[in-house]
């Protein structure tokens, strides 16, 4: 049971979106919001595994004492086999991926209902092929977090895509097909990189496995094919031998070299300046829940796929790349931030804001220290909660006024007082105000930048540049605030209703979160998390020139 | 976990609740009832922190208060781990955070009840709307956030409530944010606090690091031990490199200043120091209550508690620093405070020379007067404040003193107690005697000190001894013996079982010998650092004694144009009037201004000395750091002023006379009204515009850094949507004419199949699009995650015996 439990919630919402088409056009959104609900509640299944993860002696058991080793829920079918090679359906969560897969069903949960309206639209059409695809996507979303065989992983990669391009391309704005095909093509050509870098790895892990060896985390089995085994190939010392010595196309570094074929992918997504110029245009088209979605969850598996693909995988590529990864990095979250404060569209400064915090994930992750990686992965989550939530804020002013000009509105907090007060708290949780949940991560990737100075005489610098952007981060917030929700009411919107119930319904979890997250880190995150993090930290820093850290040393 | 830790965590946790209630529930509780629920959560704290406080003294007097704070800081819980490294919370229960804490309360209770009066005419409207509830859901939550600052043991939870009194600050300052210059101020506040944050979080990034731990105790005994070990951060020397500008072999000492002067920038930012000091006269466009809640008495004087909660990691040359800091902003801020027409304005001007007196007084290690003087100075300018706010009100908001006058006969009971106000910060009593106001014996203990650094101070460690003989015992130093074997007892960063065994005043020396045989043999502790510490620059002396002269001159202006002459505007002197409710906290401040200061708390604090001075490596030089289980040492340590006073004959008189003095001269100037102060004004033209200018901060700040920053977040937003777009969209062209060629040309394979195929549906989504059921999305996906599982068989069949190499261009290597 506790093997299916995975595939359930995978293809819940993929059978939900069946209920969908045959039922009438009027019950596509109820299905689509059960179907949701039911998935959301199916995933808070896979905590209780991690649940005592704050306790040393369980953490063992349940993180056990490597990388191969926390691995729950697994599931393991052989689905294409062939004399060389032998593709698995292999899904487990551990946890890297448990969290990302509850924020998942959470955000589709939410983005659902704030799809609730959608008759009021602009675009009416077809709905019911909207709830459809919004299903599908959501499958391939969790599918993208549980898979493990990198094989699988890249199916539901591009399964992910379509959906979003036509939810997008379809139901967006003035520009939805410019924007659409932006989203679609910048990601395709970085999965494309992401192809060559997964064959590749099969052959060479092919060569290395050559007359058979143990698997480097199952017992008792032996490897004789190559393998598209994300676990194996990370904890496989004959593959990850071969990998370290081998040269790709005669003469650049093989680790080094697939470690940047899959960045770019992932960083495509993260998104990364300078590869970033798809996020604002696919943002300011999308409609509301799709943004939520956009923002919530599909910007985290540029981060997902670091922390499981490139670093276990090829550590010494991350040691060969960390300065400049770590320089795009801090140019992300000071460039981001500089530009979010000269944007005028409201939708539009929330998406250069996601930018500036995605940069502290790259960050975090670059500089390889245990604390680093932890704000890393806890800024992902805390901005899997907040920006849906200011994605969700725009939304609902954007379905009052019908435009989104940061200069035309103010006096809001007067206009509507709740939806105010809803609102200082997701921006400032964006701020990264202690107390809510953006300033862990921040926090942690400062500290963490810091602690690597002993290894990178770049750590330094780079910890003082990226702590500009806190400063930069107040400023268009604030900036913001003044000049949406402060100042005299406007005659324009004096009329305009206070966030209805289901408006609330969704704000007020979202806050909730915010705050819950901003105060209690370990007991609602870093327990459960930090077992696998450390593990794949530990094998980051164990491989090339990188030395333990020792605090205070 | 003793009482007293539980009644401390319950005064806040009721602000709390307080809080959330009010959030919830402030619109149906509506006017006055939400303003007396707060009250009555503020009221039940300060009944809490009475029973502390009380029991305290109770405590130190029986000898066991030490014991309890060592048992306090057992009593963490463990919040998060930062890497591997556990991060532990807890209370910090020593005499410093009760006496701050029953600070805090005492004021806010009374600060609150003067709210609801304060706020029930028309003060609470927000463009005409009643915004009564959420005024005092802020109070509470700023309330909360203070408590919790007080209280907090470990650095990082002090800058997390550190940045949410920030943030009341900032919903307080904009509650009136239908007025642009209320949001603007508001946002100025946030922001410069911010840039103080900056070099806060460099100074917490240094701690961790270096020290191992962010617990306050805890970094303090292994700051202490790496000193005296010359290990850790002292151990050896560093290289700097940022971005190419290189410095070689910096010392650990060094090092160690820049983390002392990074947390110190958090304190310029909180307390408004030089050259962040710009937010706090615009905050003054909060509400008048919060102006002397938050921008007066507690808030603004966190810096100072800061510093006085870090002060065992300065290094002298911090210290120095931080005392140059201090001495430039209480000695520019006193001047602008001159010329001054607006009541609030003034008042904010003497709050950051007085918070400049506290800063300085910490740089010179006067670390008890600077406390004694943030004490004092919160109850008297919380009074001054409330003061304003009942003129204000009273005067149908109007703020401008030189439209005032002649209101003591219409308010007297606010023109005498705000007369008490100005008798206190100036300075009354009487030379050489034991009568006077809280701030004559706080600000003369700061100058006595700061005289004794810049004139009687000689800089070789041996001399000390001998020559400062006569205050050794009352107002120098001790021997901080150390050992560093029993600085082990370190459970999880946080703990110390042992500190009591670390403090032996000097005069103890006898018996610990026996006791601690190891310990005496390397007397190094204050000895070892004395050394590093120099003599101040007399400037700094001469600029604090000379303000001292400016205070009581531009406070005796305010209250003579603002209470006494003829009434200048004949509209709103009729208009005057007061309310008991108002007045009534008036009283209570007031008297206590009178009778707190001395007996409380310059006893109280000194005994928190001894936490300050325990392992330390600088010590507060005036702190007279006793055991608390010695009553008689701690009686002696209650008079030291006055010894200080005899050793000093010149400066008794200088300092104590300066109130008369400047009295007069401002007698002389404003007796008649305006007309005097306006032809020296014009007399003094191009210095009174830089002093009404406030030498040109705003400008300069506004110039080079908003619109600086701005300029370059726009050409950052040009850059991206010109250049990164056009590359973007350049190479889409490209691509597309290359595929239309290529389509054209070539036979379809799988990957220009799949260009095109998005090509075409790009033209016309929505037509393509129209009937999903058809098929075409079926088929779309296929294409897409079959496009994969193709090419790979394609590629194995290709394969097949000849190896990778075929296709990848390149050997395995296996």
């Amino acid at each position: 049971m506790e093997g299916s439990l995975l595939t359930l919630l995978v293809f819940l919402p993929l059978m939900g979106a069946a209920g969908c088409v045959v039922m009438p056009k009027e019950m596509a959104r109820v299905i689509a919001l059960l179907t949701t609900l039911v998935t959301f509640l199916v995933s808070l299944w896979l905590i209780p595994p991690f649940l005592a993860g704050g306790d040393a002696a369980q953490a063992v058991n349940i993180f056990g004492s490597s990388y191969g080793e926390t691995l729950h829920f697994v599931q393991r079918i052989p689905w294409i086999t062939g004399d060389s090679f032998s593709i698995k359906y292999f899904v487990g969560i551990d946890g890297l991926s448990m969290p990302f897969v509850v924020l998942t069903t959470l955000v589709s949960l939410f983005a659902c209902a704030a799809s609730w309206n959608c008759h009021t639209w602009k675009v009416t059409k077809n709905l019911k092929a909207f709830f459809v695809l919004f299903l599908m996507l959501e499958t391939g979303m969790i599918g993208t977090f549980v898979s493990l065989d990198f094989f699988l992983f890249y199916i539901f990669w591009e399964v992910m895509l379509l959906p979003m391009y036509f939810l997008i391309g379809v139901w967006g704005g003035p520009r939805k097909e410019y924007a659409a095909i932006k989203f679609f093509l910048f990601t395709l050509a970085g999965s494309v990189l992401m192809l060559v870098a997964m064959i590749a790895m099969f052959f060479y892990s092919a060569d290395a496995v050559a007359g058979g060896v143990p698997s480097g985390y199952q017992d008792g089995v032996t490897i004789t094919q190559g393998t598209f085994d994300m676990i194996e190939l990370a904890t496989n010392s004959a593959i990850q031998e071969n990998f370290a010595a081998a040269t790709f196309m005669g003469v650049l570094p093989f680790a080094s070299t697939m470690f940047i074929f899959m960045f770019i992918g992932f960083a495509v997504k993260l998104p990364l300046v300078p590869v970033h110029t798809w996020l604002p245009d696919a943002h300011v088209e999308a409609p509301t829940p799709i943004s939520m979605i956009l923002a919530g969850v599909l910007l985290k598996m540029g981060g997902y796929g670091f922390l499981r693909l490139c670093y276990p995988i090829f550590p010494t590529g991350g040691h060969f790349w960390a300065s400049t990864l770590a320089a795009l990095g801090v140019i992300s979250i000071l460039y981001g931030a500089l530009c979010a404060m000269a944007q005028t569209d409201f939708k539009k400064l929330v998406a250069y804001s996601s930018i500036s915090h995605m940069g502290y994930v790259m960050l975090g992750i670059a500089v390889m220290t245990h604390t680093g990686v932890q704000g890393a992965m806890y800024q992902m989550i805390a901005h899997g909660i907040s920006s849906p939530m200011c994605f969700f804020l725009v939304g609902v002013i954007y379905d009052r006024a019908h435009h989104r000009e940061i200069n035309r509105f103010g006096g809001l907090w007067l206009t509507m007082p709740k939806y105010g007060t809803m609102a200082t708290i997701g921006f400032f949780a964006s701020l990264g105000l202690p107390g809510l949940c953006g300033f862990i991560g921040e926090i942690y990737v400062l500290l963490g930048t810091f602690e690597a100075r002993h290894t990178f005489e770049w750590a330094v610098p780079a910890a003082i540049l990226a702590a500009f952007g806190v400063i930069f981060t107040a400023g268009y917030v604030l900036w913001l605030i003044q000049r949406v929700y402060l100042g005299p009411e406007k005659e324009e919107y004096a009329g305009y209703p206070e966030a209805s119930g289901r408006e609330m319904a969704i704000l007020v979890p979202f806050a909730a979160l915010c705050v819950a997250y901003g105060v209690l880190p370990k007991h609602l995150l870093f327990d459960y998390v930090n077992g696998t993090l450390n593990h794949i930290v530990d094998t980051m820093q164990s491989s090339g020139a990188i030395t333990a850290l020792a605090a205070g040393s | 976990m003793s009482n007293y830790e539980t009644y401390l965590t319950l005064g806040v946790a009721i602000q709390l609740a307080s809080f959330f209630l009010l959030m919830l529930f402030g619109p149906r509780l509506g006017k006055p009832w939400a303003g007396w629920v707060a009250v009555a959560a503020m009221a039940s704290a300060c009944g809490l922190a009475t029973i502390t406080l009380v029991g305290w003294m109770g405590e130190i007097e029986n000898g066991t208060a030490a014991a309890l704070t060592a048992a306090a800081a057992h009593n963490q819980f463990h919040w998060a781990d930062i890497g591997k490294m556990p991060v532990n919370i807890g209370v910090k229960l020593d005499s410093l955070t009760v006496i701050m804490y029953f600070m805090v309360t005492f004021i806010a209770t009374w600060i609150f009840v003067f709210s609801v009066g304060y706020m029930a005419g028309h003060s609470d409207e927000v463009a005409g709307k009643s915004k009564f509830h959420r005024f005092f859901c802020y109070l509470s939550l700023f309330a909360f956030s203070m408590l919790g600052l007080v209280i907090s043991s470990n650095l990082l939870f002090l800058f997390i409530f550190w940045e949410l009194v920030g943030l009341c600050s900032y919903l307080l300052i904009g509650f009136y944010f239908d007025k642009k210059f209320a949001s603007d101020a508001a946002m100025k506040a946030f922001i410069t606090n911010r840039v103080g944050d900056f070099g806060f979080i460099f100074g917490l990034m240094m701690v961790f690091f270096f020290l191992g731990t962010l617990d306050l105790d805890g970094a303090a005994r292994v700051f202490a031990d790496q000193f005296h070990s010359q290990a850790g951060i002292f151990g050896r020397e560093y290289d700097i490199n940022l971005l190419g500008w290189h410095v070689s072999s910096v010392s650990g000492t060094t090092l160690a200043t820049m983390m002392g002067i990074g947390l110190f920038c958090g304190a310029m930012g909180k307390s408004a120091q030089f050259p962040l000091q710009v937010w706090l006269p615009d905050a003054m466009a909060g509400p008048t209550p919060v102006s002397a809640l938050i921008h007066a008495a507690t808030m603004v004087a966190a810096g100072v508690y800061l510093v006085a909660r870090v002060f065992r990691l300065l290094t002298p040359e911090a210290q120095m620093f931080i005392a140059a800091v201090g001495c430039i902003t209480l000695t520019a801020m006193a001047l602008i405070a001159i010329v001054q027409t607006d009541i609030k304005k003034c008042l904010a001007y003497s709050t950051l020379s007085q918070l400049g007196y506290m800063v300085f007084a910490m740089g010179c290690g006067a670390w008890i007067a600077a406390l004694f003087h943030l004490m004092t100075h919160a109850f008297f300018k919380a009074m001054m404040f409330l003061g304003s706010g009942q003129v204000i009100e009273g005067c149908h908001h109007e703020q401008d003193m030189r439209k005032m006058g002649g209101l003591m006969r219409k308010m007297p009971v606010t023109g005498f107690t705000f007369l008490i106000g100005v008798l206190a910060i100036s300075g009354f009593g009487i030379p050489k005697t034991d009568i006077g106001l809280g701030g004559f014996f706080s600000k003369d203990e700061i100058l006595a000190v700061a005289w004794d650094r810049a004139y009687m101070w000689d800089e070789p460690i041996e001399d000390h001894g001998g020559h400062h003989a006569d205050i050794a015992s009352a107002s120098a130093f001790q021997l901080v013996s150390f050992s560093p074997d029993q600085e082990h007892g370190d459970h999880g960063g946080g703990h110390d079982e042992g500190r009591d065994t670390h403090t032996e005043s000097a005069g103890e020396h006898g018996d610990a010998h026996a006791a601690h045989g190891p310990v005496i043999e390397q007397p190094h502790g204050k000895a070892a650092i004395m050394a590093g510490v120099s003599a101040l620059p007399r400037w700094m002396f001469w600029c604090a004694l000379i303000t001292a002269y400016v205070t009581p001159f531009y406070m005796m202006r305010c209250w003579w144009l603002t209470f006494m002459g003829k009434p200048r505007d004949q509209h709103v002197h009729d208009h005057a009037h007061e309310s008991p409710m108002m007045w009534f906290p008036l009283v209570v401040l007031a008297v206590f201004t009178f009778v707190c200061s001395y007996a409380i708390f310059r006893p109280l604090i000194a005994d928190a000395a001894v936490v300050a001075s325990d392992a330390v490596m600088v010590v507060g030089l005036d702190g007279v750091a006793v055991p608390s289980n010695d009553p008689v040492a701690r009686s002696e340590a209650a008079g030291a002023f006055i010894h200080l006073h005899e050793a000093h004959d010149f400066l008794a008189y200088a300092v104590g006379g300066s109130w008369l003095i400047s009295f007069i001269v401002a007698f002389l100037i404003y007796r008649n009204g305006l007309e005097v102060g306006a032809k020296l004004k014009s007399a003094f033209g191009p210095i009174a515009t830089l002093l009404e200018r406030k030498y040109y901060f705003d400008e300069i700040y506004g110039f080079f850094l908003v619109m600086g920053c701005r300029a370059v977040a726009q050409v950052c937003r040009a850059f991206d949507t010109y250049f990164v777009d056009m590359l973007a969209n350049l190479s889409a062209k490209i691509t597309e004419r290359f595929a239309a060629f290529s389509g054209r040309a070539v036979d379809a394979y799988v990957v220009d199949g799949v260009f095109n195929g998005i090509a075409a549906t790009s033209m016309d989504v929505s037509d393509v699009f129209r009937s999903p059921q058809t098929g075409r999305i079926r088929n779309y996906v296929l294409f897409a995650t079959g496009g994969a599982a193709i090419v790979i068989l394609v590629l194995l069949f290709i394969d097949g015996s000849s190896g990778p190499g075929v296709v990848l261009g390149a050997s395995g290597g296996g």
